[in-house]
């Protein structure tokens, strides 16, 4: 593990230094930039070989003679660490070239002192061997995230972001610290391995506590609220970051307990599949309603945490049911899924940063055409959407296909195994037919066409260390669509490392899915070389010649005469009106020749309106209520603390 | 191995000839004599000697539209189980892929309309998106259906040799359902009467056709055949289900497989003349009909059918 810490390091060294250097602008970026990609290369390199071996490591602080620092790298932790790193290896590299006109230089240093701790402590709480280390990590993984929300505060919008994002992590955590409460109260032990020998009630409620507390930090529905608010808040790399890893440190929690329980009662999966339709479906019809393309991207991982919780819902199915192909199939997909989701989805909030970067604006419906200024963006923005709505032969279909064949192993079973795989299997298709229809929306209306605005005009895509990253992603998606073989031997080493009991892990089987996956896709593309040869032939020696778009019959076409993403989407929306309410605004029509008019419209997320008439209005009424005891007197504030814990005295 | 790769190069060549009796068909009810049943390839030769016109909005996206859709068409059909015979190409799960595929395809015809900065296009984009949505949602139940019955996950295990005979035997009232759901899909799938009128002549209407407006030449010939193609897939399934019979005559399988596919154009062909294009709004309704259709089906098999 000592190579890990020396990662881990190295990266806070890289935060660290750029504080000190905050004059000189440059130096700063590059310093930081240099040590942050260099502790997360040693580290992922460290990580992939730690699973290729299957290895497994433990290293033990004591801290202050009264709690031990516990930490253990096995199969899962190494798995979530490559993702970890691998994403945060890229973002530092995008950050240098996305953070070159930063006005205030102290800002940026602060913001990567932030950053590098935000990655040291990702890596931590995957890490954590005992419930100290674990909180310790996960909270100052929110408290590091929290500062790179507000990293713009002085909008208020990012302020209120941030103050959403804060209250949710916090009360996760609260969740998180009950039911570790409640493991300690039974074993009075704080190391994790005491868990599986709770009683069931306890174990039960641990995993219920632990599934809202971790499902908050996922963005599980109806816990997302604040994804929404904080993604589009932070700079884009660190959106990639959050959005790619840090959510997924709460699958990591979820599944970790899981396997600490050692609990295998069907509700387990009934609730993470349950859960995942419901984040996955949902997720894509609010992205599909987005105007802005950064909440669009931070709605789709909604999505795809639902498509993680079905994948790894079929598996606790599976072994619940013993089936255990079914349930390493799942395991195996949803844990891929979590790799490759957070390759493609920062590949596409690199993307959305580039174009917010150039443009200046976030609103969809105000680009338009950036493709034929911005090659590389657009090819590489493309190829994510094309592997975020699992398309073959991209990486997405690969982890999709795995899950689809565990659910279907489910099909063959009882009653309530089958209508949970019937559930995973048909909200998967749909959440592919709106996927696909969201990506068409999002490509179509911000790259394709004409450019919608001035804004769109005369843009350029200047930044080498920017395209390096996106690129880069990109090829990954395709290499791991392509060639998944080696990709599911990680994730088979991870779900080996779960210990459900099966002695080891066979991988004849998973080799033939892989081999098939290869030669589908090998068989798609020597067609498509087929039929690109018989167009080339037709077209040799043929006049081709470039002219308007026909305008059927119209002579007079404008830009904003363009399909909008608004209307693209609102067939599709009207479906799904009863859970996705669309509001509208619009000017009366006056007169027999109206001259101006404006027209706006939202999708209301049902679970952010109803928290607040449920939740967050009863909770500030009481609380109005109490404000008599905050009067600013500091003495009596610590008569309070006194008062509470001689209280406390009496129950112990 | 060799007959697979024969088959699949024959549905190729006769998938137009296929389409044309589905005009045919509409002439004769209308009282025309209608094109010849050649009309497809002349059609397909007179594209492919052309040159194109590209709209100065487009880009190279616009361009891999064609390709891709005839391409994924093409490779579905590599997969599809001809006449009874196994199909070239056959795994595991090879059903999914095939779907996803088909998904691809569609992305890009999507992309490659969106390319040209129509309005109209645009519009028939967004219900490209919207309808198969529902539709892949009916697929995947009636493969749910499909994998209860045979516990597989391939086509080559529902459509090869008996094996649709064997499935009537097993479940034959629940097929019927199924048989109808592959029909709206067919129909939906491939923009036909009612959910979508490839012979209308106002662009406001349309959806599969208005957004190959802009294409020309040989572009507009490769989406041409990847349509036929694609309706060649659909019909070829639902033919196999509707005259499972095979017949000890040398042949005699391949003679009772073409008699089905002609029903089925036949069929369509007659809706066409029959009934009009439903109202843009109520179409996912009826489309949402082939879900009911084939979740009924399923849960029938899963108390009667052990």
């Amino acid at each position: 593990m000592s190579q890990f810490f020396t990662a881990i390091l190295i990266i806070i060294l890289g935060g660290s230094i750029s504080l000190v250097l905050a004059r000189q602008v440059r130096l700063m970026r590059i310093i930081a930039v240099f040590l942050l990609s260099a502790g997360c290369f040693w580290g992922l390199f460290n990580a992939l070989t730690n699973l290729i071996q299957s290895g497994s490591d433990t290293a033990s602080f004591t801290y202050l003679n009264v709690f031990s620092l516990t930490f253990q790298m096995d199969g899962l932790s190494s798995f979530f660490l490559v993702a970890i790193f691998a994403v945060s290896l890229f973002a530092a590299i995008y950050s240098f070239h996305y953070l070159e006109d930063s006005q205030n230089p102290l800002r940026t240093a602060v913001h990567y002192f932030f950053f590098s701790i935000l990655i040291a402590s990702m890596a931590l709480v995957v890490t954590a061997a005992n419930m100290i280390t674990f909180m310790l990590s996960w909270e100052i993984m929110s408290l590091s995230s929290f500062f790179l929300v507000i990293y713009n505060h002085h909008s208020a919008e990012n302020r209120k972001a941030g103050f959403l994002y804060f209250v949710f992590s916090h009360v996760g955590a609260m969740f998180i610290f009950a039911a570790f409460g409640i493991a300690y109260g039974y074993s009075g032990n704080f190391g994790f391995g005491a868990m599986a020998s709770l009683p069931d009630t306890a174990k039960m409620l641990i995993f219920i506590f632990t599934f809202i507390g971790f499902g908050s930090k996922a963005g599980v529905f109806p816990f997302h609220v604040w994804l929404p608010y904080a993604h589009p808040a932070a700079p884009s790399h660190i959106s990639a970051v959050m959005s790619g890893v840090m959510i997924k440190t709460g699958i990591y929690g979820i599944i970790r307990i899981y396997a600490l329980l050692d609990f295998h009662t069907p509700v387990c999966g009934n609730i993470l599949i349950i859960a995942g339709a419901v984040s996955g479906v949902l997720g894509v019809v609010y992205a599909l309603g987005q105007h802005d393309i950064k909440r669009l991207l931070a709605y789709h991982s909604v999505e795809n945490i639902g498509i993680i919780l079905m994948g790894l819902g079929i598996g606790m199915t599976g072994v619940s049911s013993g089936n255990p192909l079914m349930a390493i199939l799942g395991f195996s997909g949803g844990l891929l899924h979590v790799l490759n989701h957070s390759i493609f989805k920062s590949l596409l909030f690199m993307g959305a940063g580039m174009v917010v970067h150039k443009t200046g604006t976030r609103s969809i419906d105000a680009l338009g055409g950036l493709i034929k200024n911005m090659k590389i963006t657009g090819t590489t923005f493309i190829i994510g959407s094309l592997a975020i709505c699992g398309l073959p032969p991209f990486n997405g279909f690969v982890s999709e296909f795995f899950i689809y064949i565990g659910g279907f192993k489910g099909v063959a079973l009882d009653k309530s195994a089958f209508v949970m795989s019937i559930l995973a299997i048909i909200s998967l298709a749909i959440i592919g037919g709106l996927a696909l229809a969201c990506f068409t929306k999002v490509v179509g209306v911000v790259f394709q066409g004409e450019p919608r605005t001035k804004a769109a005009e005369n843009v350029d895509e200047k930044g080498s260390s920017m395209l390096v990253s996106m690129v880069i992603l990109a090829a990954a998606c395709i290499v791991i669509g392509i060639f998944p073989r080696i990709f599911i031997h990680l994730s088979l080493n991870a779900v080996s490392a779960l210990g459900l009991g099966y002695a080891r892990v066979p991988l004849a089987p998973f080799e033939r899915i892989t081999g098939n996956i290869t030669f589908g896709a090998t068989i798609f593309l020597g067609v498509l070389l087929l039929v690109m040869a018989i167009r080339f032939l037709a077209y040799r020696g043929k006049s081709i010649s470039r002219s308007g778009t026909w305008g059927c019959g119209f002579t007079q076409p404008t830009v904003r005469m363009q399909y909008t993403g608004s209307s693209y989407a609102a067939s599709i929306l009207e479906l799904f009106s009863p859970v996705a309410p669309l509001e509208e605004k619009h000017l009366k029509i006056k007169g027999r020749f109206p001259v101006k008019t404006q027209y706006q419209s939202h999708v209301n997320d049902i679970a952010d309106r109803h928290l607040n008439r449920l939740i967050v209005n009863p909770v500030l009424s009481l609380f109005d209520k109490l404000r008599w005891i905050q009067h600013g007197d500091i003495h009596l504030y610590i008569g309070y603390i006194l008062l509470a814990i001689v209280l406390l005295l009496f129950f112990i | 191995m060799i007959d697979s790769i024969i088959l699949w190069f024959l549905a190729i060549l006769t998938a137009p000839f296929f389409s044309a009796m589905i005009l045919k068909v509409k002439a004769f009810f209308g009282g025309k004599k209608g094109p010849p049943l050649m009309i497809n390839y002349y059609t397909l030769i007179k594209l492919f000697k052309k040159g194109s016109v590209y709209s100065t909005s487009t880009t190279v996206i616009f361009k891999l539209g064609p390709i891709i859709s005839l391409g994924s068409a093409i490779t579905v059909l590599m997969f599809l189980p001809i006449a009874g015979y196994p199909p070239i190409f056959s795994f595991n799960g090879d059903i999914i892929f095939v779907l996803y595929v088909m998904g691809l395809g569609r992305f890009f015809t999507i992309a490659a309309a969106m390319d040209t900065a129509s309005p109209f296009e645009g519009m028939g984009a967004a219900r490209e998106a919207y309808f198969p949505i529902i539709c892949e949602a009916t697929m995947f139940m009636i493969l749910i259906f499909f994998y209860r019955l045979t516990g597989h996950l391939q086509l080559s295990a529902y459509f090869t040799g008996e094996s649709p005979l064997a499935l009537w035997n097993l479940a034959g009232a629940p097929l019927l359902f199924i048989v109808m759901a592959f029909f709206i899909i067919l129909l939906t799938e491939n923009s036909r009467v009612p959910v979508d009128d490839p012979a209308t002549h106002l662009e406001l209407t349309m959806i599969h056709e208005v957004m190959v407006l802009d294409h020309s030449g040989p572009d507009l010939a490769l989406i041409e055949l990847g349509s036929f193609c694609k309706l060649f897939f659909y019909s070829t399934l639902i033919s196999r289900l509707i005259l499972p019979f095979g017949s000890s005559v040398p042949g005699g399988t391949f003679v009772v497989y073409i008699a089905g596919l002609a029903l089925v154009y036949l069929i369509v062909g007659i809706i066409e003349s029959v009934i009009a294009r439903y109202r843009m709004d109520k179409v996912p309704q009826f489309v949402l009909t082939s879900f009911a259709l084939a979740f009924f089906a399923t849960i029938i098999t899963l108390e009667f059918i052990k």
